[in-house]
């Protein structure tokens, strides 16, 4: 028997080894995917362009304008005369946030100490087009304004300072690094791409071009051939992870706060659940064409209910029931879990439970599936 | 050349794609079936954080405090516990976002005119809803305060009034920013089948057919670009019809224009496609390449939910090489701004220069190909 599944596997890898370019594909295009984008988010959304109409132009609007370049998210680029040409940079995308400082700003908030004080109106215009740049650049703006807003009250005595001393300590990820957060994820789904699509096109493959019947004259039994499919895949998806865990710790310096033990048995874990699901897609499958339109919209829904690029939590009820049966969501969760938050099998039993009842119910639908396609 | 040979490769291809179901799915109908689903998830809107609190003054004031943190939706109080040990487990599971510890002494501080700490310990792990915690919090308590220690005049407390205006997208709505956006990743499906055609003649044999016909390369590569960039005009157009009638995203700008530009995008990421095609022998390698090369980077890069990084010239370069960035953008203008292709000239341009140059590149390999 084991001779037999040992066949089916070294028959797998040479057929692998033999199409050069789909191999260096797979080895070389996930670490390539992976520098790039992790170059890509390392900013985040910082330094966003800012035009400021200032009506006033005093030394209180000109300190406002400082305050406002000073933070992270914004960056005065353009100083306009009228809201036309506000207009014509938001439209033109060339500015995100458009700021007005009205015409007598100084004057009224010195004035501020005497009876007739009137409150000063700031006007904020953002690109709503990207809703994410939009609320960030707003928030920031309306931050520094508040804090420049409460440092004039307290310096005319309107309010006692610092009341409140409100300390904030963040835990986990204390740089708030977007990379540390991202590149987990980006790990895990760059094995998951690869692991689904290694293993769906097996099967298909064989049958287009005929080969499955000559398989099924030798004495195979399901079980073999099913495993001597699934194996290859497995040991192709841990080596992508064994190659790109390195890469983010060394190269991108990502924490690796949990036992990296743990991680590699979960991460084993969640490859075996993949190449399952793999098995059964390319054995409904009757063409290599039909196996690839079910990988594609499989990695689909899965990518978008993984929490990859939005948080489960902040998903609708009946979505979140869904994205429970998605096991790239379970890993995604260990991966960020065990690499920052340093959590052990405690915190994480339910998505490890998960995980290896959605494998051994995909195992189990897959050598039904075999069976059936090749009788 | 042959005008005729080439309407005929062009009928061929377009009667491919008519008669076989899947195919007729993946370039007609997957758009605006996929634009469902995605835009479903990724129309977020702003999240709800949940709070632990280890209160250890137990004063009135502290009560006071704590009602007005949670008063609105923002922050939900979800865990009331005794001790810092049982803090960091909820935070360990994820189970709350945010813990806040009031110190012994708080009123009395606060009372004397003395700065009373409060600490708020934050889950850093994902840093935007990190930061945006902490800005709602500290927002709050600020508001608190002004409400209990201004000495003048209430409304004079806060000098500066701040106005904001989001336009475009006037309630901000993620839907209305999303949906048009998405559009440029789910318009790569043609492509996709695009891809499989050019491979899967290769793969069957049915080239070696057609090159024994008087069809020349040149006639055969533009007869199915064209027959794509044309069936996936209608996709561009189911999936236009999902986000308006749907999800009733306003469609500000000109429908002859949004097809034209989509016909510029398909364009670009078809002839990119060609050249990609002559070297790959097999469907599995074209389907890992569009999902790798196109597909999946578009998620990050082409400005959908973080704007295009502008940090680095080589960050700034893998975002503009990718034809999805443009596409986003003008997507984005029509529908949103309304504005005339004068306002999107650069990117217009930019698919335009893409589509030819590489259509140029694919045809020359591929006459080294065939010959």
């Amino acid at each position: 028997m084991f001779v037999r599944i040992w066949n089916v596997i070294i028959k797998e890898l040479i057929q692998f080894a033999r199409d050069r370019l789909l191999t260096g594909f797979i080895l070389l295009a996930p670490v390539l995917q992976l520098l790039l984008m992790a170059q890509n988010v390392e900013r985040g959304i910082s330094e966003q362009p800012v035009a400021i109409l200032d009506l006033d132009r005093s030394r209180l609007s000109r300190q406002l304008i400082v305050d406002l370049d000073n933070s992270d998210e914004l960056q005065v680029q353009f100083y306009v005369d009228n809201y036309e040409q506000i207009h014509e940079l938001l439209d033109g995308g060339d500015a995100r946030l458009a700021v007005v400082i009205p015409a007598g700003f100084a004057e009224r908030l010195l004035a501020v100490r005497q009876a007739a004080a009137r409150q000063v109106q700031v006007q904020l215009f953002a690109d709503g087009t990207n809703t994410m740049a939009a609320s960030v650049t707003l928030s920031a703006a309306g931050n520094v304004l508040s804090r420049f807003s409460a440092d004039l009250a307290v310096s005319s005595g309107l309010m006692v300072p610092e009341i409140i001393d409100f300390r904030t300590n963040i835990r986990f990820n204390p740089t708030m690094d977007i990379r540390d957060y991202t590149i987990p994820a980006q790990l895990g789904f760059i094995i998951y791409q690869v692991t689904l699509a290694v293993a769906a096109l097996g099967l298909a493959r064989e049958r287009e071009l005929g080969t499955l019947e000559q398989l099924m004259v030798t004495p195979l039994r399901h079980f073999e051939l099913t495993l001597g499919k699934g194996l290859p895949a497995i040991a192709i998806g841990g080596l992508n992870f064994g190659v790109m865990w390195i890469i983010s710790l060394t190269v991108f310096d990502t924490p690796m706060n949990g036992s990296p033990l743990l991680l590699i048995a979960l991460s084993l874990l969640f490859i075996t659940t993949q190449v399952g699901w793999g098995l059964v897609l390319s054995a409904i499958s009757r063409t290599q064409q039909q196996a690839i339109l079910f990988v594609f919209i499989q990695a689909m829904v899965d990518v978008a209910f993984s929490g990859f690029l939005v948080p489960v939590k902040n998903m609708p009820e009946a979505l979140q029931m869904i994205a429970r049966f998605v096991p790239l969501q379970h890993y995604l969760a260990i991966l960020r879990s065990v690499m920052l938050k340093g959590a052990g099998l405690e915190e994480l039993w339910r998505n490890a439970a998960a995980l290896a009842i959605l494998g051994i119910v995909m195992w189990g639908l897959g050598l039904r599936a075999v069976a059936r396609q090749v009788d | 050349m042959s005008l005729r040979r080439l309407f005929a490769v062009m009928r061929k291809e377009v009667l491919h794609i008519v008669r076989d179901p899947r195919n007729l799915f993946l370039v007609t109908v997957s758009p605006a079936f996929l634009l469902v689903l995605l835009s479903y998830v990724f129309s977020f809107e702003i999240k709800q954080f949940s709070l632990v609190v280890l209160d250890l003054d137990r004063t009135s004031l502290s009560r006071r405090y704590l009602a007005s943190l949670t008063s609105n939706q923002d922050l939900n109080l979800t865990h009331t516990v005794t001790g810092y040990d049982a803090i960091d487990p909820l935070l360990l599971e994820g189970t709350v976002d945010v813990a806040l510890v009031i110190p012994p002494g708080f009123a009395a501080e606060v009372r004397g005119g003395q700065a009373a700490q409060v600490q708020a310990i934050i889950d850093g792990t994902d840093p935007f809803a990190g930061s945006q915690a902490i800005n709602l919090l500290s927002s709050l308590s600020a508001a608190f305060v002004a409400g209990t220690a201004t000495t003048g005049p209430v409304m004079a407390s806060q000098p500066v009034e701040v106005l904001t205006q989001a336009w475009y997208n006037a309630g901000l709505l993620s839907l209305h920013g999303m949906v048009p956006g998405l559009l440029a990743i789910v318009l790569i499906m043609p492509t996709l089948a695009l891809a499989l055609a050019l491979t899967r003649e290769k793969e069957t044999g049915t080239l070696e057919g057609l090159m024994a016909t008087p069809v020349l390369g040149f006639e055969y590569v533009v007869g199915k670009v064209a027959a794509y960039i044309i069936t996936g005009q209608v996709s561009a157009l189911l999936a236009l019809l999902v986000a308006v009638l749907w999800f009733e995203v306003p469609f500000r700008g000109n429908l002859a224009l949004y097809l034209l530009l989509a016909a510029d995008y398909f364009l670009a990421c078809m002839a990119a496609v060609v050249v990609v095609a002559n070297y790959v022998k097999s469907q599995q390698t074209a389907m890992f390449i569009v999902l790798l090369v196109f597909i999946v980077p578009s998620f990050f890069l082409a400005g959908l939910i973080t704007p295009v990084s502008t940090g680095s010239p080589f960050s700034v370069l893998t975002s503009y090489v990718l034809p999805s960035t443009h596409f986003v953008e003008i997507s984005r203008v029509i529908f949103l701004k309304g504005l005339g292709l004068a306002q999107m000239v650069q990117p217009a341009l930019i698919l335009l220069g893409m589509g030819l140059v590489a259509l140029a590149l694919g045809l020359l390999s591929f006459k080294k190909r065939v010959g």
